[in-house]
């Protein structure tokens, strides 16, 4: 087992799987054509990892594969199937917890040369794209057209099939929601190398269970996603931002539930202490808009005209006033909105180096502020530091764990901050997945829950060839 | 103290549109906001109002009614009333003209300090302050990095090609400044929304006493006959050692 572990441990049945041949790499080079094919191992390094902070998950496939049409993908994994290779689909690697990783070896399927938009349907507002479409090309290209694609997870570089598999959400899920609000349909190749398309360009579906949605999150355990058809929307009319400035956590926090309630939703409600702003502006040599108050939260908003936009802005800045901002900034032009958005994306790059973890437990929203504040308790408790920054709207405010303190001291606080997550009715991943970083908390949430999982997996792939030893342990 | 801040209303984004039929800026798309490099002159205006007491913050821009969005910008950010000059007979101004009108205008205001951007990011001349200056007959600094000293005479860092000089000069006088003056703040939400509500004062020829001749296009004698990006080109070339000799004494450097 080529895994190099810090101390986790997973079940490894190397027995259950055979090694690839010469044969079967031959066979696998007529199929994709040879430069479709990495054998060459020191070309491999990035197909061993993902942006999963810390090196515990390095691990290399023996092939890496580029497939350039479902059918070559459906023949590779049908390869795979009759000779028990295992099989890990991938997009860009941008995850955050080892879900791409090929801790077993055998193929690392890249799905990068599948990256055609096939069709816009202006009359349903729909697109169908290859599982390759980086998201920049996605956003870049319905746009041109005046139309929206609204989902953002953090790093544009990011492919749709990967975003479909992890289910991803990013800020501007508030008012739009996830991934899955905005899949209609999946092509999928299933474990033994069939084909089906799964869902529909239909709004209403009820012909069955919804199979589209098994999928949707399913990390690449159950098949590997090559096309989908995906809901965009006109292009609002107006944006702006507006940077609340708070004195304190208490107030800032406190204003998100308020706004929620109200049902005014902006696309995003961010939240940022100023101590990550500095080392952020230096990094990008921007200027974040004020340098007043301790916290400020960071509010997207969109209308279908400017009169819309200002009636949602009075009322969201009523809302901000009456939880004591000191003061509520706006921004409207194109430049200065993108230029603040890029200070704001680029906090954890900033901060990367001092990174230990950064955690996904979501909570619901209105309980934000609740667990802000006893994460600041923990931090106190452990000497740990532990940043909090994000996306408080959808009470997904990633906890940052900094190094600088007792190493001894991340396990169990880990643990503690899953535990606080799940008993105040929240989730140990909101957005970036279980993959193997966090199989540990996922056992929090219920043994039940894992053992329907099971036996969904046992049930689509015997063989348990795709992405094998994620989510959960068989 | 009175202050006069010039402002370009210009349009918004970096890419600037320009007809290909008749190679002049497309100024029709898209709203119109202050001209980056003038947000500068606001802030700097702003900060000295913050300083010192009794300072009158006036912002004044040239442009067709639809300028005015630039102004209640202005009024958002903290001066204290802003006039458009608009009149059909504007229309077509060149640099001289266009300084011809604004030095009328701020004239009949009464000022002790006109603040200007460095230029405009369509226009790119950096003719009009200076031009503004000379039509008031006043002095002028271009290119002011910072203000050391305001009071009864003003200390400025004026920026050079590869240096900063300091510049003694008399009020009342005329400065146009740079982006490393400061940084700009945004307007508050509740300000934004008072100017959008504002009455925006509009002067026409009328107000100023200006001969029609004198201004818009009958006023301007510069004619834009193209306008093109200017091409850069740069070559590398790699040369093994004796191709690098034979380069040096060709440059005559050995």
């Amino acid at each position: 087992m080529k895994l190099k572990s810090t101390g986790k441990k997973w079940e490894v049945d190397e027995m259950s799987y055979n090694k690839l041949n010469e044969n079967l790499i031959d066979r696998i080079g007529e199929i994709v054509g040879e430069e479709g094919v990495i054998r060459d191992r020191d070309k491999m390094d990035d197909f061993s990892h993902d942006e999963y902070p810390l090196l515990d998950f390095k691990s290399f496939p023996d092939i890496v594969v580029q497939p350039r049409s479902t059918e070559e993908v459906s023949q590779i994994v049908k390869l795979a199937w009759e000779n028990s290779i295992p099989i890990t689909p991938r997009g860009s690697a941008t995850g955050l917890c080892g879900g791409c990783v090929p801790i077993y070896g055998g193929i690392a399927l890249s799905l990068e040369r599948m990256d055609n938009i096939l069709e816009i349907d202006e009359d349903n507002l729909l697109v169908t794209v290859e599982a390759g479409v980086k998201l920049m090309d996605l956003f870049k290209t319905v746009e041109d057209r005046e139309l929206f694609f609204p989902p953002h997870p953090g790093d544009e570089s990011a492919m749709v099939g990967g975003a479909i598999a992890t289910n991803a959400g990013g800020s501007r899920a508030v008012k739009y929601g996830v991934m899955r609000n905005f899949v209609r349909g999946i092509e999928v190749v299933l474990p033994n190398g069939d084909v089906e398309w799964l869902g529909t360009k239909n709004v209403k579906d009820t012909s069955g269970y919804s199979l589209v949605n098994l999928f949707i999150g399913s990390e690449g355990t159950l098949g590997v996603i090559t096309k989908a058809i995906l809901k965009i929307t006109p292009q609002p009319g107006a944006t702006m931002t507006l940077v609340a400035i708070y004195e304190n956590l208490e107030d800032a926090i406190g204003t998100v539930p308020e706004i929620i309630k109200k049902g005014l939703s902006p696309i995003s409600i961010e939240f940022i202490e100023k101590e990550v702003i500095p080392p952020t502006e230096a990094l990008l040599g921007k200027k974040w808009p004020t340098s007043e108050g301790e916290v400020h939260l960071m509010l997207i908003v969109d209308a279908r005209d400017e009169d819309e936009l200002m009636q949602i802005g009075e009322e969201l800045v009523d809302i901000c006033t009456a939880n004591n901002a000191t003061d509520v900034l706006v921004a409207d032009t194109k430049e200065k909105q993108e230029e603040i958005l890029d200070i704001r994306s680029n906090i954890y790059l900033a901060l990367k180096k001092d990174v230990v973890e950064i955690l996904d437990i979501t909570v619901p929203p209105s309980r934000i502020a609740d667990f802000v504040k006893r994460v600041r308790d923990l931090s106190e408790k452990y000497k740990i530091e532990l940043l909090t920054y994000g996306h408080a709207g959808d009470g997904n405010v990633h906890v940052h764990m900094m190094k600088g303190g007792e190493e001894s001291a991340y396990s169990p606080l880990r643990r503690e901050l899953h535990e606080m997550g799940i008993e105040m009715g929240g989730v140990v991943s909101g957005e970036h997945g279980i993959g193997l970083a966090k199989k540990e908390f996922l056992k929090m949430m219920g043994e039940g829950k894992i053992e329907l999982m099971r036996r969904i997996k046992r049930a689509l792939d015997e063989k348990n060839i795709m992405n094998p030893g994620k989510i959960f342990d068989l | 103290m009175r202050i006069v801040v010039c402002i370009k209303p210009t349009p918004e984004g970096s890419e600037l549109a320009i007809s290909p039929e008749t190679g002049t800026l497309e100024r029709e798309k898209g709203d119109l906001i202050i001209n980056p490099f003038d947000l500068y002159a606001v802030e700097e205006a702003i900060k000295i109002k913050e300083k010192q007491k009794e300072v009158e913050i006036t912002g004044i821009a040239m442009a067709p009614p639809k300028g005015d969005s630039a102004l209640r910008e202005a009024l958002a950010l903290g001066c204290d009333r802003t006039i458009l000059l608009t009149d059909r007979e504007f229309a077509g101004a060149d640099t001289l003209a266009t300084s011809r009108t604004l030095a009328k205008a701020i004239d009949k205001l009464g000022f002790d300090l006109v603040i200007c951007g460095m230029k405009s990011t369509d226009g790119d001349t950096a003719q009009v302050g200076p031009g503004i200056a000379e039509f008031l007959d006043i002095s002028h600094v271009s290119w002011v990095s910072s203000i050391l000293e305001l009071g009864e005479k003003m200390v400025v860092k004026q920026m050079l090609e590869d240096c900063y000089r300091e510049v003694e000069v008399g009020l009342p006088c005329l400065i146009t400044v740079t982006k490393e003056i400061n940084d700009p703040r945004l307007p508050s939400f509740k300000n934004k929304l008072k100017a959008k509500k504002a009455e925006i004062e509009t002067w026409g020829l009328e107000n100023l006493g200006l001969n029609p001749q004198e201004c818009g296009l009958k006023g301007s004698p510069t004619r834009v006959v193209k306008t093109a990006h200017p091409s850069y080109r740069k070559e590398v070339e790699f040369v093994d050692e004796k191709g690098f000799i034979e380069e040096l004494e060709e440059w005559r450097i050995l």
